[in-house]
Formats: structure tokens, sequence, C-alpha cells
């Protein structure tokens, strides 16, 4: 009977912990066997984006709020940690706390309003909340403004840069920050997963399907966005973090720009927006492409980089509207497939009996 | 014992338009009451006042001893009362089964319970056969019967249901009676809204008539049947002469 079919939701988190243990697997064994910087600094890139798109997947996949601002929540992660760290000399793990719950507290402040607000309207309040932190951002002395600021090096006893896991630092060993970017990607995938089979990943399906029927079968509507756009914001500027002490130096361009959120969405949407596997697969094929251009086409890349992304939307939409986790269901063709067997079983038993009632 | 739903005085105005005047009724615990009305009588305007929807501009809903009167939705649902819209609004992109979960939601929090009300309810109401097919994928005879299986799983003790049988076929319709006894035999008082009379009279102990946004008429529905308002508001005014003239 159909109650032993796996169902819709638990075929997706199998494909997630494949997708998590691909990923995990090919973080460890490529590095081991090319051992290049370039390849770890791909890999990273690959476990940073696939962790935002996530992250933006529990706001924009589940509960269906696209946002295309959380590169502001992003900006405020890397921020805290590295003004924590610059006047205070704390550690970056403790920045990265105080980051989450910064950006937490930002987004209930920016939700509450926001939520109020449907559709595409969500949206361009999303894009307008990003531009106006990075032109805060970049007009602020105090954290910079627009020449940013440099993290200083851990040095050790010999005065040259050192590693440090205590600062979240890998000058001579970068295979740190590998194994911290699988950390973080593994506890936003398991916190996706956790959401998706409770009761908050149900009523922010609900939501995404239909507000008014979610709100008379009991659901907070408000409340639960919240919670959403709440997790979403915390985990980004979590990522934010870390991507602070990788690169070592940040300013507004590189932490909060507009490209970042959409690229953010994009990888997402490129894997399957909805899915926990999805923002794994979307990233593990857009951003090594992305890179890609860039190093073939040199200082040209960055602009073509937006052609790239700007045509993978319209190809996306036109042909594979459920992105590329779809591929991996039966007949690969998403939503028509949605009919089970025993569900045609029924319709065919079930024809004779109502030939009747439709010949009238 | 006080009703189960008191309306009392209840009043919607949309600017100059007065969709509800002054409705007054109770719906007794364990009953079937029909609200019944011609297109526009303010059936469905009265509804969601009840449920949330929107404010009343006057009156106030009692419900369960406790007043409710502009609760928003998802309250008045905690409280015990669910409704199903007239156009349904079956979740699109999830399974039927995942559909009955959400429901069940409104009274735990674990996957596993809320798993089990939804697969004790799927096969009370017969849809355990269509479990994991998707919403978007059902007839409109099984997408209403889904909503109905859904407002069951936040087990109420009062479920309102707009047009339950608008759209079906005679066997579908048949088959709508038949689970709404079922639901009686559990326990749940019905508030059923239909414009079709024929459907509402065999299952209703109290039928309640609205005609322009007030209530005409009220009583068992042997009586309402042939209340001449009733019959003025079906058929129109010049007909009441003369079914007054046949009368005497």
């Amino acid at each position: 009977m159909s109650g032993d079919r796996p169902t819709a939701a638990m075929r997706q988190v199998s494909w997630a912990w494949v997708g998590l243990i691909a990923l995990a697997a090919a973080a460890i064994l490529i590095p081991l066997m090319f051992g290049g910087v370039a390849q770890l600094n791909l890999l990273v890139l690959v476990l940073l984006y696939s962790s935002l798109a996530q992250a933006w997947n529990i706001l924009g996949g589940f509960a269906g709020q696209v946002s295309l601002g959380n590169a502001a929540f992003f900006g405020i992660g890397a921020y805290t940690s590295t003004m924590m760290l610059i006047e205070w000399n704390l550690s970056p793990w403790l920045g990265m706390i105080a980051g989450a719950v910064l950006a937490a507290v930002f987004a209930v402040i920016i939700g509450y309003p926001v939520f109020r607000l449907g559709g595409h309207y969500f949206a361009i309040a999303t894009i307008a909340l990003g531009e106006i932190m990075l032109i805060m951002f970049a007009n602020w002395g105090f954290v910079g403004g627009a020449v940013g600021l440099s993290i200083p090096f851990i040095r050790g006893e010999d005065r040259r840069p050192a590693d440090s896991w205590l600062f979240m630092q890998f000058n001579l060993n970068r295979e740190g920050y590998l194994i911290i970017g699988i950390a973080l990607a593994a506890l936003v995938t398991v916190i996706a997963i956790l959401i998706q089979r409770s009761k908050i990943g149900y009523y922010l399906r609900a939501i995404k399907n239909d507000e008014l029927a979610a709100r008379t079968l009991g659901v907070n509507v408000l409340r639960y966005k919240l919670i959403a756009i709440v997790i979403s914001a915390a985990l980004t500027a979590m990522l934010g973090t870390f991507y602070a002490q990788y690169l070592l130096f940040i300013d507004p361009e590189t932490t909060m720009r507009l490209e970042l959120s959409v690229l953010i969405a994009l990888v997402a949407i490129l894997g399957g927006v909805g899915t926990v596997a999805g923002p794994l697969i979307g990233a593990a094929v857009l951003i090594p492409l992305s890179e890609l251009t860039r190093s073939a086409l040199g200082g040209a890349g960055n602009t073509l980089d937006l052609v790239l992304y700007g045509g993978l939307i319209i190809i996306i939409s036109v042909f594979q509207p459920n992105g590329l986790v779809a591929l991996t269901r039966r007949g690969g063709k998403g939503r028509s497939t949605a009919l089970p067997t025993d569900r045609q079983e029924a319709m065919a038993e079930e024809a004779p009996l109502l030939g009747g009632g439709d010949g009238r | 014992m006080s009703a189960l739903l008191e309306i009392h005085g209840l009043g919607k105005r949309f600017g100059g338009l007065a969709a509800n005047r002054n409705i007054s009724f109770d719906v007794n615990e364990g009953e079937v009451v029909g609200l019944i009305g011609p297109n526009g009588a303010g059936k469905t305007t009265l509804f969601n006042c009840i449920s949330g929807f929107f404010p009343p501009s006057s009156g106030s809903v009692r419900f369960a001893g406790q007043d409710i009167t502009g609760w928003p939705a998802d309250r008045v649902l905690h409280a015990g009362l669910a409704r199903t819209f007239q156009v349904v609004r079956t979740f699109p992109d999830m399974s039927v089964r995942d559909n009955v979960i959400v429901g069940a939601f409104a009274r735990t929090r674990r996957l596993a319970e809320a798993r089990t009300i939804a697969d004790e309810l799927l096969a009370v109401t017969g849809l355990e056969y269509l479990a994991a097919a998707m919403g978007n994928s059902l007839t409109i005879a099984e997408k209403k019967r889904l909503e109905i299986t859904r407002a069951l799983a936040t087990q109420p003790r009062l479920l309102m249901l707009d047009e339950a049988m608008a759209g079906l076929n005679p066997l579908e319709r048949a088959q709508a009676v038949e689970l709404l006894r079922t639901i009686r035999g559990r326990n749940v008082t019905i508030v059923l809204v239909e414009h079709v009379m024929e459907v509402l009279m065999p299952i209703s102990d109290q039928v309640v008539v609205l005609d322009s946004g007030a209530k005409i008429a009220e009583g068992p529905p042997a009586t309402i049947v042939n209340d001449p308002a009733v019959i003025a508001a079906y058929l129109g005014g010049k007909y009441r002469p003369r079914l007054e003239a046949t009368d005497s």
C-alpha cells in the first residue's frame, strides 16, 4: 500500500545525504590527489556557496520568500567578527556567534515590515535593503569605509605568519580552511534536513503553497516566516565570518554586493529550490564553471560572469524549472511525474464507476 | 448550557455595501446547521467574519463560551473552529499525506504523531489510496475531500464547510453526504454553506436562510422549504402573492 512508499520528502533527504557524502569525499580526496592551492581554493568556494545557498533555501526555497539581499547578512557576519578581532582581539569563533545573533536581530527588524509585502515586492525590498547596507558600510569610517578592513596575521615565535585554530587562520597549511568549510557545510545541511522534517518545515512549505490556506490550518504565517529568515540570516552571517577569515580582507563590495546575493539565490535555483540536495548540486556545477570562465577570460571574465548567470537563469526557467535535482527523479521532468503508480491504478479502477456520472 | 457557536447582531460593511446585516443565530454542539441563500446573500462573508478572515463591523461571535470576535484566523483555528474554502485551496506541491500532516501539526509538535493522525484520517475519509499523490493531481471532488480531511486533522469542535458539494457530480455528492454523516459521528459540529437546497435538507438539523445580507428565516428544514420569505428569495418576489393565493 501507499503507506510503505517513500514520500517525496524522504527521497530528497536521501539524495541530500548522497550529495553530502560525495562532496565530503571529493573535498578530502581531490586535494590529496592534486594538492594544489587552486584546487583547494575552488573546493572551499564550492563549500561556501553551497552552504550560503542552503541557508538561502530555508527562506527562499522552503518558505518561498525569495531574498535578493542575503549578502547583507553575510556582510554583518564578516564585519562583526572582524571588528571584534581588531578592536578587542577576540577569537573569530566568538565573533561568528556574535555575528549570527546580530544578523538574526537585524532579520527580525527588517522581516517584520517587509513580510507584509507579497511576491515580487518582497524580493525588491530585499534588494533595496542589501544596497542600503552596502552604501552605509562604504561610508562608515569606523568600519573602514570603502577602503575595507585587513585582518592582522597570526604570527609564530619567529614573527612569520602562522596557523591558529583559535583564530581561524591558516597561513601555512591551508587545509584548515577546507576542514572548517566542510564542517560548516555539514552543519548547514543537517539544519536544513532537520527543518525539512519538522513542523517548521511543513509549515514553511504550506506557506509557500498557499498562505491563506495555511492560516486556516492554524499557521501563524508571520511568525514562521520570521523563524525562516532568522535561521537563514544567522547561518549566512556565520559563513560571512568564515569568508573574512579566509580572505583576511573585507570591504563592502566583496561582502555585500548585489551580485553576491544573486549568485547565492542562483546556486539554489540551479540545483533545485526547496530541496536539500539542490544547493549542493548547484554549487558543485556553477562555482567551478564561474571560476573557469573567470580564469579563461582574464580581466574580462568579471562582467561575463553576469552574462553566464543571466543565461543560466533563462535556460533553467525554460528547460528545468525544478532545478538539476529534478533530473535525479523518475522521468526527470519534475512536477508532471508526481503521479505515483498506485494513483494511476486507482484511477483505472475508478474510471468505469465514474463513467455514468460523466456521461450525463 | 449555552450554544457552541453564538452569532449575535453580526454586521459587515464594505464601504457602502452591507454584506451582512444584524445576523444572529446559535449552533448547538453536535448539530448540523445549514446556511443557505441565493448567490450574493452574504454566506461567504459571514463565514469569513466567523473564521477570522475579516473583523466584523459590528456584533459578536462567541465560540465555546469565549468571545472570539475579530481574532486572527490561526487563533480561531486553535480555539477549535476549522473551515474549508468554496474555491479549493489544496497545497499543490505537497503530497496528499503532507497536506493532512500540516493540519495535524495544529495539535502536536512531533512529526511521527502528526503522521499517525493524518494516516488515521485519510482512512476515515477514504483517501488513503491517494496518500502519495501530489495535491495538484487530484480531481475537484478529491480536492474537496482532502480539504475536509485536512481541516479534520486540526481536531476541530466545529467544522465550517463552504460549498463542499458545489461542482460535484451526483455520485460524488452522495459520497460527500456520506462523509458528512461520518464526520458527525465523530462528534464534530458542522456548519454547511450551500446554495443548492436539496443537498442540504436531508442532513441538516437546522437551516438558516440569508438574503441580501440579512437572516430571513431559521428553523428545521421541513419548515424552511414552505416559508414564503424563503420561496420569494429564491424564486423572486412576484411568486409570493401567487403562492399565498394557492395557500388560501
